[in-house]
């Protein structure tokens, strides 16, 4: 029962969401601002389940003293300063919580993002090689649009945009198109196998 | 001599050094390029300025604080655009860190225009999971939403008593570092018939190239070289019109590593 009763619950609301798309009546969008609505509710269930088992996770780390334990204390201390201080103070502007947000962790975050190109720059140097056909190809394709994507490449040659431009209009969204179809199969055979209960690795091992 | 060779073994703390130069010195120097207009930007500048007066435009904040550098700027020359157009703005987030993000650039924004909260705009906080937000704010915002992010309810902000779902809001921007425009794409689009418009990170943009060809999207807005030239369409350069300057030079000099990174694995595929 364990595996059967989540199957068809899966394979109602499933079916029910399918086919209410198909069905305009007031009843129908009535039940289904209903199935929205509580997809909301488990969803926030979800986030507090995520929650507990990260501070589950840190905690044992810092009561075991394993390796780097000082991270995970800094981890924990953060998430319960900032969820402290939204629930004291608010969130709104002038708040702890804004303060902490703006001051600490938006250039925090942006600093290591930020280092992303130093890391690029100095990849590029060593690892884009013209090798082979292929290789070149990617590389010509890489060096027009980074140089046609620029207002500085406008300026030594008028024609890098719009090169850059049919790379992005023509093979790169031949590329995409063809992804984005293969990824819209696979979607819906996936959903058709969850709903009909022939794919049923969502439940676990138990 | 330098050998074509050594060049192939540059130090990486010189490439670093090199890259911090090219980024910081225009930043320094507020050296600015003039930039051409791309076609995607123009069709939301565009599509904005038909807007009637007091059209009512949903902004959605679907980024995190990391990019924050490529995307504020954007979402500060849009804001300026539908305040400077007499637009009514509903902020909210479909990324928990957007809704402080969103909070503090709506308020900013609209201060600078003597804008008024509740009446001219109003920011209404995060949601998550986006499927059923997009779906939900379709049929009833106030079911999603039902309070502001000050908690205020919605029946009693003036703003919200005329806009109850997508049917009365003209045009939704998804300012987004990830694939969210697309939850807006298949369900406030293709579900709601809604005009949409991404507004996202550089690397994002070939994803959402297709919509903009088969007009699923009004326009786009991609990068920090589209936020340059939507400052430039506003006639207020700021940020991003300095930003792509540095852009310019950190591309020019990876371009030039690769080049002398080639030519040094030629050179020594050449001995061999």
């Amino acid at each position: 029962m364990r595996r059967q009763i989540p199957v068809i619950l899966c394979f109602g609301f499933g079916a029910f969401m399918l086919a209410q798309f198909f069905v305009p009546s007031r009843l129908s969008i009535e039940a289904y601002e209903m199935v929205v609505d509580w997809t909301q509710t488990i969803y926030v269930f979800a986030l507090l389940v995520g929650v507990a088992g990260m501070i589950k996770y840190h905690s044992e780390k810092i009561s075991g003293k394993k390796a780097g334990y000082f991270y995970n204390l800094v981890t924990l201390i953060a998430v319960i300063v900032m969820a402290a201080s939204g629930f004291i103070w608010g969130r709104g502007e002038s708040s702890p919580f804004d303060w902490f947000f703006t001051y600490m962790q938006a250039p925090m975050q942006a600093t290591v993002f930020s280092l992303l190109s130093f890391f690029v720059a100095s990849a590029a140097y060593r690892g884009f090689r013209a090798r082979n056909f292929e290789a070149v190809l990617l590389l010509l394709a890489a060096a027009l649009v980074m140089i046609g994507r620029v207002p500085i490449g406008d300026y030594i040659w008028s024609g890098f945009p719009k090169i850059a431009n049919w790379i992005l209009d023509v093979p790169s969204m031949t590329a995409r198109r063809g992804i984005f179809i293969g990824i819209g199969l696979g979607t819906i055979a996936t959903a058709l196998r969850v709903i009909l209960g022939v794919e049923r690795t969502y439940l676990g091992k138990g | 001599m330098i050998s074509l060779r050594s060049l192939g073994n540059i130090d990486r703390k010189i490439i670093f050094a090199a890259l911090f130069l090219s980024v910081s010195i225009p930043l320094i120097f507020d050296f600015r390029l003039p930039n051409r207009i791309t076609k995607e930007v123009r069709a939301v500048y565009d599509f904005i300025d038909r807007l009637p007066p007091e059209s009512a435009v949903l902004v959605s904040f679907d980024h995190d604080t990391a990019t924050l550098p490529e995307m504020s700027p954007m979402a500060r020359a849009l804001l300026r655009h539908l305040f400077n157009r007499r637009l009514r703005v509903i902020g909210l987030a479909l990324r928990a860190e957007g809704s402080s993000i969103g909070n503090g650039l709506v308020h900013a924004v609209a201060a600078e225009y003597n804008l008024q909260e509740g009446m001219d705009y109003v920011f209404l906080g995060f949601r998550p999971e986006i499927t059923s937000a997009i779906l939900g704010m379709g049929e009833n915002i106030a079911r999603v939403f039902p309070k502001d992010f000050r908690g205020v309810p919605l029946d009693e902000i003036p703003l919200m008593q005329t806009v109850k779902n997508y049917r009365q809001i003209e045009l939704i921007i998804s300012i987004a570092d990830d694939d969210t425009p697309n939850y807006w794409i298949n369900y406030a689009n293709a579900r709601y018939h809604e005009a949409v418009v991404p507004a996202v990170t550089a690397v994002m943009a070939t994803t959402y190239y297709p919509f903009l060809q088969e007009k699923q999207i009004i326009g786009m807005v991609p990068g920090l070289k589209a936020a340059a030239e939507y400052e430039q369409l506003i006639g207020r350069p700021g940020d991003a019109s300095v930003g792509m300057s540095a852009q310019s030079i950190a591309h020019l000099l990876i371009l030039l590593l690769i080049l002398i990174g080639n030519l040094s694995y030629l050179s020594a595929r050449r001995r061999r």
